[in-house]
């Protein structure tokens, strides 16, 4: 007798806690962002500069080094480079992304160079066509960059180059001092 | 009813000449298609939005609110969308009774629909046997279900459909017997007549009449919910066993037409118990205009009524399922005991207390309910407090 | 017992003939973790068998370790257990480390167990949430899937993704904390640990859950052992064994943390409610080991010298790390060259699929969703 009262006890006391714990949630904001529109600022500016995206290139400081080719452990990137015999520059004729392979993993963005691959925040990718997960990035045959001995003065290249320089400083560096605190890292994009 | 249908039959009527054999029953069609299509069915879909918004904000998240004002045109789109959708049936289905499950469920369930008082002219027929006719009607659910089950050649739909039949079955009699303490205090099983017992302030109602009313109160509410497939008791549609259970196999508007019916029995379940114990349209008598009278009844019972329904979405959210076998237990262990045990208490309460003790019983019992009232909210802030909110988490509105 | 069905042997006791029925709870179901399949014989409601049918997720990942080389190897060991898939990181890297006598520095590993124990409180949370899904109680889940995404936006600031992360390296880890980080997870467990009790009084001591969840599929101390069961699962039969405490590895042994252990609280040591109620238990310690790492993170290099060819001596290594799921071992054979010989990953949740079987005999089919949520299976991890 003890035991069936103290079941019923038990089952209305319980359900009485339960159920104001839920009403208590009435009163409490949603944790839904209402994307794309009803948000106040969009959504890929919300994301750290380390977001692993779709990927991009930034062909003019392309040094053709295939380091990302190599890199990559899905074989996702396909890159033609050839050295022209005249000019001795290495000339890319084909850049292909499959950013339907691609696992963005961010191996191929460790290696580079100079950070000319490197992952975008855009993550809306759904297309209609399989073809377009194929992103080529050589529209024309174009000259790999070759790196400057001091700073790069090219008004074009200039940013782009620093970006990625800043985008490899993300990643840890072998043996050195820690990158604990860059000041300029925080909601930078 | 018979009064309107003479008035209008008699000299210079609408129906003049017509013989009331023939007009009574066109006059209660009519009024039941006014009332199917313009009230059952669009709060049947009503019901559907309203439970997605509750859930949501019980769950922390939005629910519809693009389609229409606040999201409020959803249950038509979907109601639209699934007339569109393709018709699948089985190739080894039973054609015929897989085609009529879904139309004896709902046809189960508007009939109910005759005999649910709005305000107090506002009934299709007050029939003198109310309560019993839809407690009976009710069970032409079990019939669709247990069909829907059976003709679907699915395993998995065989087992929600007799899972289905044993829970309906089994609950009628806590619900039935915790009808009996309220029929005993009127004498009459017709809704208008329980409700006319009852007055317009908490301390007449029937759920303070006594103690034993009080949880009977409690029991039928369960029982009811546990009739209509609703959680806790929701194992014939146990999403994550069954899939969908009894209508797993079932696409597009005959889908629909099962969650119609339950979304719509929620509000039978409203409104039957606001008859029973909340005092139904009660309003105090502040006006002679017969027509605002009735239409703040209407408002009064249509508000006790949609209460109910929002406490069936909140329980939904907020309580596991039981087991089969717990809810055998829960049924036939404790609630056909405690069922009778009330209709017992009821009949000796009425002879054995006074008039003026069973008032001052009356008036305690309002206050105890007030104090229950009272420690869950509390109890709401004390959980508030306890998870240390930030000022920006709270948001007040149900708009957003 | 077949997976293609069963004989049925129609019973006839005083003139009323009975058969028992065979269904599929099919590798689609809404409450099977992932692709699995069971083939249930039942008698109505009560089970007689439940034969589990596993492969339906099979990616040969281990097969794919010996094309891609030790580095490229880390995001595929991210897919092994998506749910939880910092420990597999750190295995592989820990394996890759013993087969070369590499050093870590030590805020690597400090950034490693602090990944990993935010992996581990999301990956309960997704385990108990799911667990109040399949029981029908559909709001504690988008509670714990709530908090779930603040400790995914504080990993996506970490190593930018938010499920698999790739953030361990051979020799370190990937990223370094960013600024403000050790703040931003200190502020989460402030909000994070009041929100556990609120989920207690929501649904853990709920008498329905309750009743769903006691002495159901009591497993035996002795039985949890025989059949190699690991982690939540071993410890809420009441084996106290955390790898974690018990083979040390990483920085472990400087944290002060207890290791909880199962005591049948609702009914009997070893059932569904104690391997729930142990996991919750769980994410309340990994809260403990956050505040002390977040607070004394040295300062330091996070990624030791490893030379873009890995190529590690001949040779083999097995290593073991106590991952959401438990003692997960990781075994790599070296045949000197960039490509590992053969790699082997052994998961908890192999070893706990195979208990189910002998568990689930006069079972109901509503409790054999149970038991599957209790013993946390993650379909991936099973199959790999």
């Amino acid at each position: 007798m003890a035991g069936y009262l103290g079941n019923i006890k038990e089952t209305v006391t319980s359900i009485f806690e339960g159920m104001s714990v839920t009403f208590s949630h009435f009163v409490r904001r949603p944790y839904t962002v209402q994307y794309p529109d009803r948000i106040p600022i969009p959504i890929q500016d919300t994301l750290p500069f380390r977001y692993r995206g779709i990927l991009e290139v930034d062909l003019e400081i392309c040094t053709g080094c295939l380091a990302c080719e190599r890199a990559c452990p899905i074989d996702c990137i396909v890159i033609e480079a050839v050295k022209d015999k005249q000019t001795k520059a290495m000339v890319l004729n084909r850049f292909d992304i499959d950013i339907a392979k691609c696992m963005y993993c961010g191996l191929c963005s460790e290696p580079c160079p100079t950070g000319s691959i490197h992952h975008t925040s855009q993550f809306e990718g759904a297309d209609y066509s399989l073809e377009s997960m194929l992103r080529r990035f050589v529209k024309a045959p174009v000259v790999a960059y070759k790196p400057k001995k001091g700073p790069e003065t090219d008004p074009v290249v200039g940013p782009l180059l620093d970006r990625g320089l800043r985008y490899l400083d993300d990643f840890a560096k072998p043996g050195g001092a820690s990158e604990a605190s860059e000041p300029d890292e925080a909601g930078a994009t | 009813m018979k009064e309107l249908v003479l008035s209008l039959i008699a000299d210079g009527g609408v129906l003049a000449g017509v013989p009331y054999a023939v007009a009574a029953p066109l006059v209660m069609l009519g009024f039941g298609a006014v009332v199917v299509f313009g009230f059952v069915l669009p709060i049947a879909g009503i019901t559907s939005w309203l439970e997605r918004r509750v859930w949501a904000r019980i769950q922390s998240r939005v629910g519809p609110n693009r389609v229409g004002p606040q999201g409020f045109l959803q249950w038509l789109a979907d109601g639209l969308k699934n007339l569109l959708k393709e018709d699948i049936i089985p190739s080894a289905a039973d054609r015929w009774l897989f085609s009529l499950a879904p139309y004896l469920v709902v046809a189960g369930f508007i009939a109910t629909f005759a005999a649910i008082p709005f305000a107090a002219p506002l009934i299709i027929a007050d029939l003198n046997i109310g309560i019993l006719y839809i407690t009976a009607v009710t069970g032409i659910v079990v019939v669709g279900v247990l069909m829907a089950g059976w003709a679907s050649n699915n395993k998995w739909s065989l087992l929600g459909g007799i899972r289905s039949a044993a829970q309906i079955i089994s609950y009628e009699i806590p619900a039935g017997l915790s009808v009996f303490p309220v029929v005993l205090l009127t004498g009459t099983l017709s809704m208008q007549g329980i409700i006319q017992a009852q007055g317009w302030a908490p301390w007449d109602w029937f759920l303070f009449h006594n103690p034993f009313t009080f949880v009977a109160f409690f029991l039928f509410f369960v029982a009811a919910l546990a009739e209509g497939n609703r959680t806790p008791f929701d194992i014939p549609e146990a999403e994550s066993e069954l899939v969908a259970g009894f209508c797993t196999e079932y696409s597009g508007m005959r889908y629909l037409l099962f969650f119609l019916e339950e979304w719509g029995n929620l509000y039978v379940i409203g409104a039957i118990v606001t008859t029973l114990f909340l005092g139904g349209w009660q309003v105090p008598a502040f006006t002679e205009n017969l027509l605002v009278l009735t239409l703040v009844q209407f408002g009064v019972f249509f508000l006790k009524a949609y209460f109910f329904v929002f406490l069936a979405m909140w329980i939904r959210a907020t309580l596991p399922r039981v087991r089969v076998d717990q809810l055998m237990t829960l049924c036939w262990k404790y609630m056909v005991p405690i069922a009778i045990v009330n209709m017992l208490g009821t009949a000796v309460w009425m002879i054995v207390v006074s008039e003026a003790l069973g008032r001052l019983v009356q008036i305690a019992m309002t206050i105890a309910g007030a104090a229950i009232v009272v420690l869950f909210f509390r109890r709401v802030r004390f959980h508030l407090r306890r998870a240390r909110l930030q000022p920006a988490d709270y948001y007040y509105s149900p708009i957003i | 017992m077949s997976l293609g069905g069963f004989d049925v042997q129609v019973v006839r006791e005083s003139g009323f003939a009975t058969e028992e029925m065979t269904l599929n709870m099919g590798p689609q179901h809404p409450s099977t973790h992932g692709v699995l399949r069971f083939v249930v014989r039942a008698d109505g409601e009560v089970m007689t068998e439940a034969v589990p049918d596993v492969g339906y997720l099979h990616r040969s990942i281990e097969k794919i370790a010996e094309k891609v080389g030790y580095h490229g190897f880390m995001p595929y060991t991210d897919r092994v257990d998506y749910v939880a898939a910092m420990p597999c990181n750190q295995g592989w890297a820990m394996v890759c480390e013993k087969l070369a006598g590499l050093e870590v520095p030590r805020r690597a590993e400090f950034c490693r167990v602090i990944a990993t124990e935010f992996n581990r409180i999301a990956s309960h949370l997704l385990a108990v949430g799911s667990m109040g899904m399949d029981i029908g109680a559909y709001t504690p889940f988008t509670h714990a899937l709530r908090e779930r995404e603040y400790i995914n936006d504080l990993l996506e600031e970490l190593c930018g993704a938010r499920l698999t992360f790739n953030y361990v390296r051979i020799g370190g880890v990937g990223w370094d904390l960013p600024p403000d980080f050790e703040r931003k997870g200190l502020a989460y467990i402030e909000r994070f640990e009041p929100l556990i009790d609120e989920y207690n009084s929501l649904i853990s001591f709920n008498k329905i859950y309750k009743e769903r969840l006691a002495g159901v599929a009591v497993i035996s101390a002795a039985d949890a052992i025989n059949y190699n069961l690991t982690g939540p699962n071993l410890r809420a039969s009441g084996v106290k064994f955390d790898v974690r405490r018990d083979l040390p590895y990483s920085i472990y042994p400087e944290l002060d943390f207890d290791v909880p252990v199962g005591t049948g609280e609702a009914g009997v040591v070893g059932d569904c409610f104690d391997r729930y109620m142990l996991r919750i238990r769980e994410m309340q310690e990994s809260c403990k080991i956050l505040r002390q790492c977040l607070r004394q993170v040295p300062p330091g290099s996070v990624l030791g010298k490893v030379p873009r060819k890995f190529k590690p001596p001949v040779g083999d290594a097995y290593v073991r790390l106590e991952s959401a799921r438990g003692d997960m071992g990781w075994y790599c054979v070296s045949d000197g060259t960039e490509y590992p010989y053969r790699v082997k990953i052994r998961t908890g949740s192999f070893t706990a699929t195979s208990i189910i079987e002998k568990v689930s005999r006069g079972l109901m089919i509503a409790d054999l969703i149970a038991v599957i949520a209790s013993l946390d299976l993650v379909a991936p991890e099973i199959d790999r």
